[in-house]
């Protein structure tokens, strides 16, 4: 077992955001969670990385606990993360922003830029290196947080919503990024609203709803389950929609 | 290449200076800008690139005053051995100081800092042993030259630009170093910086340590130079403004910023102190009200980043805070 949650609570004040939520990721696993907005994925998401204080629950690294550690220890083991809202150093160039992740591996300057210039050619960011991070577009910004968090060499990547904003043939080229990470043995956590996206790439699928888990399976299997046709649709449409394909009800594949 | 030529340039000005303009007026002055210089620079490195706004930086340069007039009056040494003595006082106070206030955000770091800024004040305004509000001095009679007390300013003006040189090369260095650029991280996105591993409290608080070394070190001289210290030269909350004010209007999170700024302002208060005497002083504040206004609003830069042409990291940041 590479990482386990178990029995993650986050409230703010009296609401909470998620509940009672359990996770296990196996190595080589690509895990896709879904839900619609304000589900909680983000904020189950941000208990794991360290981002938030769980107010119940652990987490487990490789059989250790790690519930109390801070976001740069959980770093430093191997779990590696993006934004939702991409969080660029905007006073960096862009081989400076992946240098940051290099500096995890390396205290020397030298060789932290060797490292950032050769994940960039790996993520086909060669001819940006040296633009400032700050005239990226949301593409652009989207693929440096993979770039830097690929750049502290992680066991385990969490992307949030790392394709949200991208047209179809910028998600595709992201999906084959994504496999490439996978292919070299990166266990990974997939927040996904687009649906083609989690259809090609998770082996299993967690589905959110007002902040618990509702569904699992494949991803075959958690589209054609009622309740998170519901929990996406509403009751009314969820019936009147039977017999549709629930991808299609789900927004997609607009590719 | 061409900053090496700009280097030299600057170099050869900065020595020739009390050479060609000699006269003791214009001597003192070059002495008070590079000593004004090393404590903005020293500010620059939490100030700027870590972009903690301290405006109580002066605690740091009290450590370094008293430390100094402290070992000649209270032990008979040459002020010089304070400068070790008010180095480990400004770090072990930084370490105090920094650990439980370097978490605040923003403004509330800088309001702890003056805080605690205006307490040490009172404190040793209070404390017989330091002087209270009298102060300590410095050999009046020098033994040696070891006292370092000199009737010119200029073994004063060659001391602090060689201090200024050191100074400026730990910066660069720092900025060059993993911390600088954790440092820079840190102050764009604190929690991105974290997410990729960087220990954001520890790298701040070891740039706060930094910093407030080496601005013990320029307090240390200053009180060297002058042969006394007391509440208000040494410890008095304008001497943290004034040097906030030069780092920003030059540049926080440049590495020059801070001489460019102490070039324009300490000239600038002198000679309106001289022309105006004892009004002039509150005319300087207005001034500085004045820059801190311009700052704010139109050139979060600095002056310096008008001709790098790029905002550097440390820039908007840095000097935005300035309250
Ligand atoms: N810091 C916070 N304080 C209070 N409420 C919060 C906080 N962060 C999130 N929430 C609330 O928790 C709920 C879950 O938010 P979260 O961001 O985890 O959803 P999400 O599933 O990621 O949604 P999206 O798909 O829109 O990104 C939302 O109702 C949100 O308003
Ligand atoms: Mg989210």
């Amino acid at each position: 077992m590479l990482l386990e949650a178990r029995g993650i609570t986050k409230a703010f004040g009296s609401f909470k955001a998620v509940d009672d939520a359990s996770v296990t990721l196996e190595r080589g696993d690509i895990l896709g969670l879904i839900g619609p907005n304000g589900a909680g994925k983000s904020t189950f998401f941000n208990c794991l990385t360290g981002d938030l204080k769980t107010t119940s629950g652990r987490v487990l690294f490789e059989g250790g606990n790690i519930t109390d550690f801070a976001p740069e220890q959980r770093a430093g083991l191997g779990l590696a993360r993006t934004f939702q809202v991409p969080q660029t150093f905007e006073g960096m160039t862009v081989l400076e922003n992946v240098m940051i992740g290099a500096f995890l591996r390396t205290a020397h300057r030298k060789e932290a830029e060797t490292r950032a210039r050769a994940v960039l050619e790996r993520v086909g960011m060669t001819r940006l290196a040296d633009a400032p991070a700050r005239s990226l577009g949301t593409p652009g910004r989207k693929r440096l947080e993979i770039a830097r968090a690929l750049a502290t060499e992680p066991k385990v990547l969490l992307l949030d919503e790392a394709m949200a904003g991208l047209n179809a043939n910028e998600v595709k080229l992201a999906i084959d990024l994504v496999r490439d990470i996978h292919r070299s043995g990166i266990t990974l956590v997939i927040v996904e609203h687009i649906m083609e996206v989690i259809m090609s790439l998770a082996s299993r699928v967690m589905v959110f709803h007002q902040g618990k888990e509702i569904a699992r399976g494949s991803p075959r299997e958690v589209t054609s389950n009622p309740a998170v046709i519901e929990a996406y649709l509403g009751k009314r449409a969820a019936k009147a929609a039977a017999g549709h394909t629930p991808v299609e009800l789900m927004g997609g594949p607009d590719l | 290449m061409r900053r090496l030529v700009w280097l030299s340039v600057v170099a050869a000005i900065a020595i020739a200076y009390p050479l060609l303009l000699s006269s003791p007026f214009q001597q003192r002055l070059g002495a008070l800008v590079l000593l004004y210089a090393i404590a903005a620079s020293a500010w620059n490195i939490v100030g700027g690139y870590a972009g903690q706004v301290s405006v109580g930086h002066v605690v740091f340069f009290g450590c370094g005053a008293y430390a100094a007039m402290g070992s000649y009056a209270k032990f008979g040494l040459s002020p010089l051995f304070g400068i070790p003595g008010g180095i480990v006082l400004a770090v072990a106070l930084a370490a105090i100081i920094g650990v439980p206030t370097l978490r605040l955000s923003g403004h509330y770091f800088s309001m702890a800092t003056i805080a605690v800024a205006e307490t040490m004040r009172l404190i040793v305004t209070n404390t017989e042993w330091l002087g209270a509000a009298v102060g300590l001095s410095g050999p009046t009679v020098p033994r040696n030259v070891f006292d370092l007390s000199f009737l010119s300013s200029l073994p004063y003006y060659y001391l602090f630009l060689a201090v200024l040189a050191i100074t400026l090369l730990v910066t660069w260095w720092m900025t060059n170093s993993r911390m600088g650029f954790y440092l820079r991280a840190i102050k764009d996105s604190e929690r991105a910086a974290r997410s990729l591993g960087a220990p954001a409290s520890r790298t701040k608080l070891y740039a706060y340590m930094l910093s407030a070394a080496l601005t013990s070190v320029a307090g240390a001289l200053y009180a060297m130079m002058f042969g006394f210290v007391d509440p208000e030269s040494g410890l008095g909350i304008l001497i943290s403004v004034k040097i906030l004010i030069m780092a920003a209007l030059g540049g926080a999170g440049l590495l020059f910023g801070p001489l460019v700024g102490a070039a324009i302002l300490v000239p600038l208060e002198e000679i309106s102190n001289s022309w105006l005497g004892g009004k002039g002083a509150g005319l300087t504040f207005v001034v500085y009200g004045a820059i801190i206004v311009v700052i704010a609003r139109f050139q979060p830069g600095g002056l310096l980043s008008l001709f790098t042409g790029r905002r550097k990291p440390g820039a908007d940041k840095g000097a935005g805070h300035a309250p």
